[in-house]
Formats: structure tokens, sequence, C-alpha cells
């Protein structure tokens, strides 16, 4: 592998957190595999967001179209296809975030590439790159071979890669010209839609705090949602919630409620019965906090906390607050 | 409007104990229930639908063994008119992109306005097939679709971003939708509804039916190659964070930070 | 002073006989052509053999029909329905003597001549006055005090029709106490004791000149016969169609308790049929539509459903009513029938959320004076939604399974009998093909997969195991008894699950099987094709203890006040009501108290099998918390019961009730083994 690309990806003038996981997935990737890393930078006005990523990238490339912003898979791939065409052999990381997989797996059938989606490591084996990422409802490990592809796009699964400013180097940042030309697409972006408040889709969401009968009979469920926020989740529950009108029902989860498949699942006052368990799918990373140190929760739990909610809500909320900076 | 559904045969893991075969490269499956994966259903689903708003007709289509024959035929219960099998020994052992190859072969022989699948699959959760066909077939794709308007040719959808925030996109048809769970619900499929369709025949296309080389599909045609499966290590339960509620919470936040549990 | 009868008055020039007759037939041919009208529906439903079992028809007729015996249920308004009914019942003579006085003033039935003529005649009076007293007391009783049974949403009601009946009654006892009181004022042989009622109203006639009272007398007697016919053919066009409908629904009615209809009755292939369940208003069976026919909208039903009770949409006298009103406008007794356009009956007339909220405990039939059924219309009424794939999502996921691996919770079928392996020192036994053994422990699903209803398994085998009772399991040849399956109305799948376990069966040898859910109970004893013996786990208990071959220690329930819980298909559907009890009464010194909704009355925790399932957005409160504060009620500390669902319902509901640590909801099985000497 000569070279290591890594793709920024932004929205509304702000680059998102998966480009500087990206990021170090990538610089680990160079330091391996003795490659030279690029951050590619596709968007219209971004020469604030080109700053931000020169502090940290050894070389940053920039391509400026109208027609990149807000983020077009489509105008992305032949952008990316002219400006990678006479390179190689290398390996394009970015994330594997919802709007990013709209563009990994088609992107990769036109740089003829390989493909690794979701990755959450990557080792080096007689100068070649593998990939871990997990199969089987997320429940097994497993190492995957590029075989010997000379072209490697690899999306990375959110969190897993921790990025650490280095804010060391200065990277100068090159402008490429648009390749688009008068490319018209067959694909339009035609806006954002909010969800309403009361729209929130815990199905899709990828961290959860969820919350359940022992939170109490008349709980403070501004604290829990601060809580939501803070961990940037999405606030869910148990049905006994449900029942007491404290929350509607489509933040219900359980085998009669939504499934779920989210990557953090914290379990508050929530005993664990099936029917709720049942609608935790994948293999999330389960944290409870219950009062009851014999509440079955526990038993498929990874961590927990033994303890009253009114004191370790506030206190994490606070804290999270604070790793954020 | 011609709509083809691509539709994956997995095996049910999220429940069960899954163990790691003898070569270490894959799971053992013998004791795993296999069934139609579970974004598939959607896709079905939503593929009859719009068949009963715009008219049309529904094909479904499988890269898989005989034994998803069932799967297929309740795709025909539940109201596709014509399922097809794809399947040849050549076929075992294609990652996403050779069996995305496979699809795309299949899909451009026929007429196609729409193509529809779910975004990921249980079993391998790339979430790739949608988008390699896609491009394959060079036509627009998207996944994560979670609301699907069809009118005058043109096609709008809503796909899923973040935390409740959707994008509200316009295609050209034909197009490769891969949609999310939950954009409708799903029918239910009688015993009486399968066999009412137990009839119709569902052929199977073999590799040269389909025009294909064995280089192209298989592990030859496969671009990525498993080279170990392991378990992750699991607990005997929740490790237990001891000290001060305020203690407590101090160091469960490090943890969530760690493993990516505090998200923008 | 003589006057001058109405047979020897001419009315307008008209003979009174001829005006008698032809106002008879004229009565009789409309009378003729709306019953007509009304059984060609019956003649285009559905078939159903109900002229089987003809002793048991006639006993029931006697019983709930003439013998009114489920009106008393109901204390006031049993008393006034039985009132008016013996009133009906003694004038429905008089009725016919009058008609015969049209033709001749000497009329009289054959038989009611005489001195018995005369005592009739005493008979009668009274009960016109009784009748009359008792129609405006349930006039008083609609319009004052209201019962809340009767309440309807706007616009559903037919309490207008309540009136003009109780009105014409009225008017019928009114008209026949002047056609006899101005008989009495003008002849003068008034008698309070004798004839009560003729002489009431002549006491308003007093002093009343001879001719007032000839006009009285006469006019009297036409109002009366006319009121008579119009009562008559009023009866089948409105909700009082079961003044004649109500005798035949009850010979009719269904004496298979506890089974499910088939798909179509005399159909066995009813999956090559085009149609499966009620996909319009003629796939109900004739029977149902005589139901319908014959519901009075007492109410009783409804207010003792226990999904009406928590809030759901579901009311089963509703369902009567919506279907009847739906026969008569859609097959209407004069004129062209509406088209019903794109409205459903499955769907828009009665909605799906009725249609699932029902939990199939059997409270509404066991109740309805006249044997009304629900439950079979409601499971055509899913098959025909399962048929179309509308199922509830919370439905969908456990049938699937159940589809797919022979349960609900998506065990594996080899892990089935994984709970035996918790048993310390006690070897289950599974029964390969060809073994024998005495009792066949049917665990089912639950028992084998749902951790919390493992237990009870484990306590029955230590039960079992203590008696010196031969027994096994059938381990991975078991499959889900299919009970809720057939009552969500995936009939294809029951049949799969039925055969499976009844080839299971066959080729094993038992003397009985034994099963401690009654869901399974009710499938193997009243659903499956093929007969087995099989028992209720209390009912084996209850032996063993009699035999001696097991004690109870008072030290498990140590003095606490306990209560049990009928369960729908132990009880309503299978009248298993005494051994569990008596069990409960073999722990020594049992401090134990019914709660008042008991025995047939029971209330349903909501529901078991597949049905736990289900999610109501409807519901206010649980079913299973309504009957937690029943117990609470009556001081109880211990709620038996006795099936898995139940358990699991109540024990959730102790919790959301608040009274975790207050009241312990156990199961029978559980109570005995923890109470084992």
């Amino acid at each position: 592998m000569k070279e290591i690309f890594v793709l920024a990806e932004h929205r509304k003038q702000q680059l998102r957190d998966t480009t500087w996981e990206a990021l170090a997935a990538g610089r680990k990737l160079a330091e391996d595999l003795g490659a030279e890393l690029t951050c590619l930078l596709l968007g219209s006005n971004v020469d604030a967001m080109a700053d931000a990523l020169a502090k940290e990238a050894p070389r940053v490339l920039v391509v400026e179209d109208p027609r990149l912003e807000p983020f077009h898979p489509d105008a992305c791939m032949q952008t990316l296809k002219a400006i990678l065409a006479d390179r190689g052999p290398f390996m394009l990381v970015m994330g594997n975030s919802n709007a990013l997989l709209d563009l990994a797996p088609g992107l990769s059938v036109t740089l003829d590439a390989a493909l690794a989606t979701d990755c959450f490591k990557f080792e080096v084996r007689d100068g070649k790159p593998l990939a871990w990422r997990q199969m089987y409802s997320y429940k097994v490990n497993t190492l995957v071979s590029f075989k010997d592809a000379e072209r490697i796009v690899a999306t990375l699964r959110g969190g897993a890669f921790a990025f650490t400013p280095s804010g060391a180097a200065v990277a100068t940042v090159e402008k490429v010209a648009s390749p688009l030309g008068g490319t018209t697409f067959r694909r339009r972006f035609v806006g954002y839609v909010e969800a309403e408040k009361g729209d929130v889709d815990v199905a899709s969401a990828d961290i959860i705090v969820s919350v359940g009968r022992g939170i109490g009979d008349e709980p403070d469920m501004e604290m829990f949602e601060s809580l939501a926020e803070a961990m940037g989740g999405v606030l869910a529950c148990s049905r006994p919630i449900v029942d007491k009108n404290l929350l509607p029902k489509y933040h219900q989860v359980g085998t009669s409620g939504v499934e779920v498949k989210p990557k953090v699942y914290l379990a508050l006052g929530i005993s664990g019965a099936f029917q709720h368990v049942g609608g935790i799918k994948g293999s999330p990373l389960l944290v409870a906090v219950n009062k009851d140190p014999r509440a079955p929760i526990f038993r498929v739990a990874q961590y927990g906390i033994v303890a009253d909610l009114n004191q370790v809500v506030p206190a994490l909320t606070d804290k999270i607050k604070q790793l954020k900076g | 409007m011609d709509i083809i559904v691509c539709m994956k045969w997995t095996p049910d893991t999220s429940e069960a104990d899954l163990t790691v075969d003898k070569e270490g490269k894959d799971i053992r499956k013998d004791d795993l229930d296999f069934d139609m994966n579970d974004w598939d259903r959607f896709a079905i689903e939503e593929a009859v639908q719009l068949k009963e708003k715009v008219g049309g007709k529904v094909t479904a289509v499988a890269v898989a063994p005989e034994d998803a024959e069932g799967m297929l035929r309740e795709c025909l219960a539940r109201g596709a008119d014509e399922a097809y099998q794809l399947w040849d020994d050549a076929f075992e052992g294609s990652d996403g992109y050779a069996v995305a190859a496979i699809l795309a072969k299949f899909i451009k022989d026929r007429p196609h306005d729409l193509v529809l699948t779910g975004t990921l699959a249980d079993d391998d959760c790339g979430g790739q097939i949608g988008g390699m066909v896609a491009a394959m077939l060079d036509i627009p794709g998207s996944t994560l679709v979670s609301k699907i308007q069809i009118s005058d040719g043109k096609l709008t959808c809503h796909r899923e971003l973040e935390g409740g925030l959707y994008e509200s996109i316009e295609m050209d048809l034909p197009a490769v939708l891969s949609v999310a769970t939950g954009l409708n619900e799903p029918r239910f499929v009688s015993v009486r509804a399968v066999r009412k369709v137990a009839a119709l025949e569902i052929p199977t296309l073999e590799l040269g039916d389909l025009g294909l080389e064995a280089s192209a599909v298989g592990s030859d045609g496969s671009r990525i190659r498993i080279e170990l499966m392991e378990l992750p290590p699991e607990g005997e339960g929740a490790e237990i964070i001891t000290g001060k509620a305020e203690e407590a919470a101090a160091k469960l936040a490090e943890i969530l930070k760690e493993k990516g549990g505090i998200g923008s | 002073m003589t006057i001058q009868e109405p047979a020897n008055v001419a009315l307008a020039g008209i003979p009174a006989p001829g005006l008698a007759f032809v106002i008879l037939v004229a009565a009789l041919c409309l009378f003729a052509y709306i019953m007509n009208r009304r059984i060609d529906l019956l003649r285009k439903a559905m078939p159903d053999p109900r002229f089987d079992d003809i002793g048991e028809r006639i006993r029931l007729a006697l019983v709930y029909g003439f013998g009114q015996w489920k009106q008393p249920r109901y204390l006031v308004g049993g008393i006034i329905h039985i009132l008016l009914f013996a009133g009906f019942m003694i004038l429905s003579l008089r009725s016919l003597t009058l008609i015969g006085r049209g033709f001749s003033a000497e009329f009289n039935l054959p038989g009611l001549t005489g001195s018995v003529g005369m005592a009739y005649e005493v008979l009668k009076d009274y009960a016109v006055l009784m009748v009359l007293v008792v129609c405006i007391v349930a006039i008083i009783r609609r319009a004052v005090f209201k019962p809340a049974r009767y309440a309807h949403a706007p616009g559903q009601g037919h309490e207008a029709e309540a009136y003009v009946i109780l009105g014409m009654v009225s008017a019928l006892m009114l008209t026949d106490m002047i056609y006899d009181g101005s008989h009495l004022a003008a002849t003068g042989h008034t008698d309070a004791g004798l004839l009560p009622a003729a002489t009431v109203a002549s006491l308003f006639m007093a002093g009343s000149s001879p001719a007032a009272l000839n006009a009285l007398h006469i006019g009297g007697y036409w109002a009366h016969i006319l009121i008579f016919f119009g009562f008559l053919n009023y009866l089948p066009m409105s909700k009082h169609f079961h003044v004649i409908t109500a005798i035949p629904n009850v010979f009719f009615a269904n004496v298979d308790k506890g089974r499910i209809k088939p798909v179509r009755h005399g159909v066995d292939e009813w999956m090559d049929l085009d149609e499966c369940g009620i996909t319009r208003f003629e796939s109900f069976t004739w029977k149902h539509v005589l139901d319908f026919y014959s519901c009075a909208d007492c109410g009783r039903c409804t207010d003792n459903c226990p999904a009406n009770a928590v809030g759901r949409s579901l009311s089963p006298r509703m369902i009567s009513i919506k279907a009847r009103d739906y026969a008569y406008k859609y097959y209407p007794v004069f004129g062209t029938a509406p088209d019903p356009g794109d409205i459903k009956f499955v769907g828009d007339v009665i909605t799906e959320s009725e249609i699932w909220a029902c939990t199939t405990c059997g409270a509404c039939e066991n109740e309805c004076p006249i044997l009304i059924e629900y439950i079979d219309k409601i499971v055509d009424m899913r098959r025909y939604l399962v048929d179309q794939g509308q199922v509830p999502q919370s439905l969908q996921k456990p049938m699937q399974a159940i589809k797919k691996k022979g349960n609900a919770y998506g065990g594996a079928k080899g892990k089935r009998a994984a709970w035996t392996k918790e048993l310390d020192g006690i070897e289950v036994k599974e029964l390969k093909a060809g073994d024998a053994t005495d009792l066949l422990f049917f665990v089912d699903s639950c028992g084998s997969f749902d951790p919390r209803i493992q237990e009870l398994s484990r306590s029955l085998a230590r039960i079992l195991a203590k008696s010196s009772t031969d027994f096994g399991i059938l381990g991975q040849d078991e499959t889900d008894s299919g009970n809720e399956i057939r009552r969500l109305g995936e009939e294809g799948l029951f049949e799969q699950l039925a055969q499976k376990n009844i080839a299971a069966f066959q080729d094993r040898q038992f003397k009985e099987i034994v099963a401690f859910d009654p869901h399974a109970f009710n499938a193997i004893k009243n659903d499956y094709p093929e007969r087995f013996p099989i028992v209720h786990a209390s009912q084996v208990i209850d032996r063993l203890i009699k035999a001696g071959r097991i004690r109870l220690s008072s030290d498990y329930l140590a003095g606490r006040v306990v209560t049990y819980h009928d369960p729908c298909y132990l009880g309503r559907h299978n009248q298993i009501y005494y051994e569990p009890r008596q069990v409960i009464q073999a722990v020594p010194g049992v401090r134990f108290r019914d709660m008042e909704r008991s025995f047939d009355r029971s209330f349903c925790c909501s529901g078991g099998g597949v049905m736990l399932w289900y999610e109501s957005e409807e519901e206010k409160e649980r079913m299973g918390e309504r009957r937690v504060r029943m117990a609470e009620q009556i001081g109880a500390q211990v709620i038996v019961t006795g099936c898995p669902f139940c358990l699991i319902n109540l024990e959730d509901a102790v919790k959301t009730t608040g009274n975790e640590g207050k009241i312990e909801v156990i199961d029978l099985v559980e109570l005995v083994d923890r109470s084992l000497v």
C-alpha cells in the first residue's frame, strides 16, 4: 500500500466525528504499512474545515464544487473516481455512517476496489492490511483479508477508533479542480427532514438510554433526557413507562415494542424481563444501573452499577459533558 | 412497474448460542434455523404495497441454495408474482461483491424499474449489496430508505441519517433502494397463504443460465476472504462498577467514552 | 246493564268477524313475509349442524329458555325479566283467546272453559297487573336509575326501541284492562281479589254512561288486537326479536364447550376453499346470525368482558348489535338492499382492534342469558384477517416462531427438555417412540422455554417423583399445543401442530396425559381431532392427596390468607373449579377466601399463550392489575392460580400495583411442591 486516504465527512459545514475517527485509523494504517496519509475533503466553501484538518493530517486534498454540498454520494463517487484514477495501490477509509453507506459500496465497484464495511480494527500481515469486522448479528469477530487487491475501501465502526488530537501537523492544503464538469445526476437532494421530537426513531439509534419501572413513580424525566442528550443518544423505555404515560409508545423497546440494534444500551432501572431484553438485538455494549443487585439485567449486561439512579444519573451526565469538553 | 426484490436466506443468529467451526472460518450452522433476512421482509412488503398502489409485477430473487426455496415461496405468498432462485455450486463462498455481481447480471437481463432489498443482512452485516448492484447496473441507489413515494415515474424517498434526522431525495427510475426496517408493517403469512402458491414454479438459474463465468463468482470472484472467526470474550454477567455513586458514574463515563458510548 | 261484545258489533258497516279475519290474515301474512326475509339470511349463511344431541338441546331450552336460569345473575334486571317472561307465557293464551273473540263473543280456547277457564281468568288478570307494574318499573329504572351496562356510545344505541316495546306491552295490558274493566263496570261484578286488573280499570270507569262503557269495551278490544299484531310484526324489525328467537337460540346453542368451530362445517379440505373466515357477512354460520338476531342488548357480556373493563375497544354486545344493524340494513325486509360499497364487515364495522382485543376468556358467553356465542365469531373474524395477512406486529413474531420452531420463545427444538437438567436427583424420562409410561407430562412451550414457567415444570416433576408416579415427557418430539394459534385464527398452523403432537402421542403408550397449562389441556382435550385421556395437574394432585400419596404441610403458607384465581381455560372452558380448591384446602389450617369474582365469573388476567405478546394500545390499565386489586380487597396475601400465564401476568401486576412483598402469586403446583411433607 502506497497511500492511505481518509475521506472527511461533514454536514452543514461541520466536520463529523467520523472524520476524526477515520483519521485516527488512517494514521495507524499509514504507520503500519509505511504509506502516505492524505485526507480528502470534498464539498463547497470548506476552508475552515480544511484548516482544521490541516492541523492533524499530513496532507489535505480539497475538491470544491457546489454539487458536492450537501453530501451527494454520486457526485462524491465521480469526484473520487477521477482524482484517484492514477493512484495506487491505496486504501481509502471512511466512517460507516448512514450517509456514507450510500457511497462506499458503489464507490468500491466504481474504483474496482475491495470493500470491507464496519471494521473495528485493522492489522497488517506481510505488508498487507487485514480488517476485523463483526458478523452474525454482530456476535462473531471476523478477520478478513483483501486478497491481492491493490485498491481497498474500508468503512469504520463508529467509536472504534479513538482520535487523539496532535495539532502538530501543518499540512499544505492542495486544491484540485472539480472533475465534475457538466455532469448531472440522477439523484437529487431535496432537503433535510427533521423528525419531530415525538418522532425519535429508537429503532435506528446507535446510543440508547432506556428507563424502566425502577425509575420510580414520579421520576424526573428531564434528568434522563439530559443524560441521553449528553450521550448523543435517544431516550427509550420499557413498557411500564409507556403505561404511566411518561413516554409515548414508540419509545418502548421490547418484543412487543420497538426492536433496537444500538451500539450502546444504557439500561436505567430496567429489571430485564425477556419481553424487554428480547427487543435489544445485536451485541451492544449493555450497561445497567439498578438498585436491585439481583435484577436479571445484570446477567446480560457487560457493566453494572448497583445504586440509586437519582445519584448516578446527574453525576454521569456531568462527567460525560466534561469528557466531551 | 417492474420491481425486483433481492432476498437473502440467513441463519437466525440473534438468539442462538454460536460456536465457531473446526476450520475457524465460519460458525457452525447445523443447529441454526435459516429464515428470510429480517430487513428483506420489509423490502418484499414494500414491493407488494407499491404494486398494489401503482400496478406492475414483483419478482423476488435470491442467491441461495435449495433450502431457501421456502423463503421464495413465502415471497410469492406475500404477493410477489414470480420468484427465481440463483444457485450453482460455483456460487459457494461468494462474498458481497460476487453476490452483487450475480444479482446484477440477473437484473440486467430483465425489465426493472425498481430494485429493492434490505439495507443489511444479519449474517454478514455488510450493508453493501444495494449500493454495489446500483453501481454495477449504473443506476442510482440509496440505503436506509424509510419512505418511498412514486409518482409520474419519479421517485421520492426519505432515508435515515442519525439522531432523528432524515434526508429527502429524488431519483430517476430505474433505481436500487435498500430499505430500512420499520418502513412498513409486513403482512403475516399463514400456512394457507403458502399453500395457495404451492403450485407456482420457482425456477433455479445456474451459472450458465445467467451467462456468468465461474471465475466471476464464488471465492474466485470474491474480493475479500475470511481468514479467521472468533467469538468475542464473554463475561459471566456484568462487571459491577463499585464505589460511591459519583465515583461509579465517573468510571462509567470513561468506559462509555472508550467504547463509543458518547456520540455527537 | 248489558254490554255489547265486539264480535257482535259491526264497524263502519263491516261485520266484526270479517274485520277480525282481515286483520288476522293481513297481520299473519305480514309476519310470515318479515320472518321469511329474516330467515332468508340464515339460509344464505354458512352451515352448522345443530340438530344433534336433541336431549341436551331440550334440556338447554328448558333450563335456560323457559327456566330463565341465568337471569338472576343480575338480580334486579333478572327478576324483572323473569316476571315479564312469566307474564308473557300466561298472556299468550289470553291473546289467542282475544283473537278468537273477534269471531265469536263466546270464544274460549279448548280446555280453558268452565272452572279451568275461570281459574285462568284470575291468573291472567294477576299477570296483566304484574306485567303492567313491571313495565312501569322497567321504564323508571331505565329512565331514572340508568344502569351503567345499558349505556351506549352516542349513535350506537337502540334506547328508543326499549321504550317503544315497554310502551307497547303496557298498552297491551291497559287495553286488556279497559276491555275487561268496562265489562265489569257495566255488569257490576267487580272483585278486587279475583280480578284485580279489571277491577282497578273499572274503578276509573265508575259512573260512565252505558254508551261510554260500550265504546270503551269495543274500542279497548280492537286497540288491543291492533297493538298485538303491531307488536308481533315490530319484534323482528327491532332488537326485541329475541322475544321470538331466544328459545330457538338456546335450543341451538353450542354444546361443544371449549372447542373452536371448524373453518367450515362439513368441509375437511377447507384450505382449498376460496374464502377463509368472515370474508363477508354471509360467512357467519346461520346460528351466528341467529345470535345476532337474538341479542337483547342487556349488556351483561360487556359488563363481564375484561378487555372492555380495561379500556380496550371490544364490547361483545356491540359485536351483536353492530352485526344486527348491518343485517337489518343490508338484508332489509322491505325495499332493495343498499350497496355496502367499500364498507367491509371485518375491518370497518367490526374493527381490527376489537377483534384482537379478545382474550377468548369466555366471560361474555358464560354470562349471556340466551347463550350467544362470541369466541367462535371472533376466531372466524381473525381467520379472515390472518388469511389477509393482517396480524398485529406484536403477534406475528411469536406466531412465526411457533411455525418455524414449534414454540413462541424462539428456543431450539433440541432444548425442549433442558429444564429437566436443573432437577436434583430426579431423572425425567424422555419417552422415545414405543416407550410406555403411566402419565405423559405434556410440558408445552411455556414450561419448556420460559425460565419462570420452567420452575413449574420442575415443581410438577418433583411432585410426581415424590408420589412415585411413573411419568415421562415427549422431549423434542413435543411441539406447541396450538391452543392460542387456533384462537388467533391460524387454523393451518394449528392443524400442523396438532398432527405433530397427535403422532407423538400415538407413538407412545400411556394411561393419561397431564398438563399444568390449562391452554394445552384445553387444546388436547377439546380441539384435537383425536381424543386422548387428559387431566390437569390440579386433578392429578387432588387424586394423589386423596390417595394419601403426598401430604402437605402448613409451613410454606404459614397462616397467610390465600385466594384462588380461576384460570379461564380451567374454569369457564372446562368446569374445573373444585379440584384446585380442594388441593389448597389440603394444606392444614389454611385460611382460604374466594374473591367476589370467582368460579365462572373469574376475571381474566389478560390472556395466555401467544396472547402474552399482544399489546393493546387502548387499555388504560392491565387486566392483571385489576385482578390483583380484587385480591387486595379481600385481604389476600397469596394468590394461587392454576395457569402459568395467569402467574406471569399477576406477578407482573403485583409489582405494578405496588403490592410487591405484600401479595405473593404462586401456581398450584409450586404451592404443592413447596408444601410437600
